[in-house]
C-alpha cells in the first residue's frame, strides 16, 4: 500500500513558503517603515511602529523569514529614502539578527513563556531587540565612534525605540495571525 | 501613495552601466575608507567618490533634502563624539594629545587631535554618501535581483530580494486603501497625542489588517511558485548581464584603490593626520 509521508518543514529550510513570506515581510517593513514618531522628551528616539514586523515574522514563520525581514527590510526603508542600501549595512544586519533571533526564541521553550504565545511573544520580541541590537555597536569602525557614543547615541536609543515597539505590536500581530493561521491550516 | 525606489539616474553614464558595477564600487569604497584616518587621502578619496557622484547625475533638487540630513546626522555624531566624550580616539594615548581650549560649562578639553578626527570622520561620511546615493538611484528596481544572483547570492535570496521590490507598490497601494477604509470608520492617526504606547495602539488599525491581508494574499504566489517547480533545478534570469570594458575599468579601479590603500594602512601611512593649522597655538 502506499503512503504518504507529511513532514513539518525544517527551521532553517529555504523553501517557496519561506521566500515569499520573506518578501512580504521585508516589504511591508519597508512600506511602514516610512512612518515613525520621536519619543517625547528625547531629541533622538524615532519609534518605528513598523519594527514590530520584523519580530512578528521571525516569531511566527522561522529565522529564515526574520532574517530576511530585517536585512532586506531595513536596506529597502535605506534603498526608498535614497541613502542607498549600502550606507547603513551594519544597521540592517542589526535588523535582520533581531528577526533571526526573534525566529530561534520563538521555536523553544521561550515562544509560551508565561504559558501564552502572547506574553511569550512580547518577551521574544524584546530579548531579541536587546540582543540582536548590540550589532550596532560596530558604529565604532565603520562611521569611527568611540565606543561611550555608539553605546548612548545608537544602541540604546534605538534598543529602546524598538523594544516599546515589539513588546506592544508583536503580540496583537500574533493575536490576530493565530486564529487565521488555523483557518489556512498553516 | 507611490513606494518604489525613485530611478533619478536613469539614462546618465552609471545608470548605462552594468548594475553590478554600483554595488562592487559601493563594497570597495566601504571597505577602503574604512581603513584611512589620514585627511589627506580621505579628501583624495572624496574627490574620486564625488567625481564618481558626478556621472549619475542626480539631480540635485530632487536629493538636496537627503543629503541636508546627512549631513546633519553626521555631524551630529561627530559632536557628540567630540564634545561630549572627550573624543576619544582608539589607538591612541590621550596624553600625548596637543589642548586646545575647554568648553565652558561641560569642562571637557578638546584636542587638535580630537577635532582633526571629528573632520576626518565627517569627510570619510560624505565619502561613503557619495558612493551610496547611486545605489539608490542609478540602478533600475528591476535589475537588483539578477544583479545580486550574479554577484553570487544565492539564487533563493535573490528572487526574495526581486519579489520584495516587486510586492511594494501594491503594499503601498492596499496601505493607503487601508487607511482611507479606517479614515471612513472615524480613524485618526493623530488622536494618540504624545503617549508613545497609545500612539503605538493607534497603528494597530493599519498595521494589522494590511500585515493580514499581505499574509493571506501570499497564498496566490506561493501557488504560482510551486506550480512551476521553483527551486528544484538551477535558476535562470531573463535579463542577461555583461561587463563591457568601461564597467571592467571602473570595478578595476575601485578595487586598485582598495588595494592601494590598503597596503598604505598596513604601511602606517593612514593614520590619524593632525591639521597644522590647530599645532599653532599649542605651540
Amino acid at each position: 500500500m502506499a503512503t504518504m509521508q507529511m513532514q513539518r518543514p525544517g527551521l532553517w529550510e529555504v523553501s517557496s513558503r519561506v521566500i515569499v513570506y520573506a518578501a512580504i515581510g521585508a516589504a511591508l517593513y519597508g512600506v511602514l517603515g516610512l512612518f515613525s514618531f520621536v519619543l517625547p522628551g528625547t531629541q533622538n528616539v524615532s519609534v518605528r511602529p513598523a519594527f514590530a514586523i520584523v519580530t512578528f515574522f521571525g516569531y511566527s514563520f522561522g529565522p529564515v523569514v526574520g532574517l530576511f525581514t530585517g536585512l532586506v527590510g531595513n536596506a529597502v526603508i535605506d534603498q526608498l529614502t535614497g541613502y542607498g542600501l549600502l550606507t547603513a549595512w551594519n544597521w540592517s544586519i542589526a535588523n535582520g539578527l533581531a528577526g533571526l533571533i526573534a525566529g530561534v526564541l520563538g521555536a523553544g521553550a521561550l515562544a509560551t513563556a508565561g504559558g501564552s504565545k502572547i506574553v511569550g511573544s512580547a518577551v521574544v520580541a524584546a530579548v531579541a531587540v536587546v540582543v540582536g541590537f548590540l550589532f550596532v555597536i560596530t558604529d565604532i569602525w565603520v562611521f569611527g565612534n568611540s565606543l561611550e557614543t555608539a553605546v548612548t547615541a545608537s544602541y540604546v536609543p534605538v534598543v529602546i525605540a524598538d523594544v516599546i515597539a515589539g513588546v506592544i505590536l508583536t503580540p496583537i500581530l500574533v493575536a490576530a495571525w493565530e486564529p487565521l493561521r488555523e483557518s489556512l491550516g498553516r | 501613495m507611490i513606494v518604489t525606489p525613485r530611478y533619478l539616474a536613469r539614462g546618465s553614464w552609471l545608470a548605462r552601466r552594468d548594475p553590478r558595477v554600483p554595488l562592487i564600487v559601493g563594497v570597495c569604497a566601504a571597505a577602503t575608507v574604512i581603513q584611512v584616518w589620514d585627511a589627506r587621502i580621505v579628501l583624495g578619496l572624496l574627490a574620486v567618490a564625488l567625481l564618481y557622484y558626478r556621472t549619475a547625475a542626480i539631480p540635485w533638487r530632487a536629493v538636496r533634502r537627503q543629503w541636508f540630513f546627512a549631513l546633519a546626522f553626521v555631524s551630529l555624531l561627530v559632536l557628540i563624539n567630540t564634545f561630549l566624550t572627550g573624543g576619544e580616539i582608539g589607538g591612541l594615548d590621550p596624553r600625548t594629545f596637543r589642548p586646545l581650549f575647554r568648553i565652558p560649562i561641560l569642562g571637557t578639553m578638546i584636542y587638535a587631535e580630537t577635532v582633526s578626527y571629528g573632520a576626518t570622520q565627517l569627510l570619510r561620511f560624505v565619502t561613503f554618501v557619495a558612493v551610496g546615493f547611486p545605489i539608490a538611484y542609478a540602478i533600475a528596481p528591476a535589475d537588483l535581483g539578477v544583479a545580486l544572483a550574479r554577484l553570487g547570492l544565492p539564487d533563493r535570496f535573490a528572487v526574495g530580494i526581486d519579489l520584495t521590490f516587486r510586492f511594494l507598490p501594491s503594499l503601498a497601494a492596499d496601505f493607503q486603501e487601508t487607511i482611507d477604509a479606517q479614515r471612513i470608520r472615524g480613524y485618526e492617526w493623530e488622536r494618540g497625542g504624545r503617549n508613545p504606547v497609545a500612539r503605538l495602539r493607534q497603528a494597530t488599525p493599519l498595521i494589522v489588517p494590511l500585515t493580514m491581508r499581505a499574509i493571506v494574499g501570499a497564498e496566490d504566489t506561493i501557488d504560482a511558485m510551486d506550480l512551476r517547480a521553483f527551486g528544484t533545478g538551477r535558476r535562470t534570469w531573463l535579463r542577461e548581464l555583461r561587463f563591457d570594458p568601461i564597467d571592467r575599468l571602473v570595478v578595476g579601479l575601485a578595487v586598485g584603490i582598495l588595494v592601494v590603500v590598503t597596503v598604505v594602512g598596513f604601511a602606517g601611512y593612514a593614520r590619524l593626520w593632525v591639521f597644522p593649522f590647530l599645532l599653532g597655538p599649542t605651540g
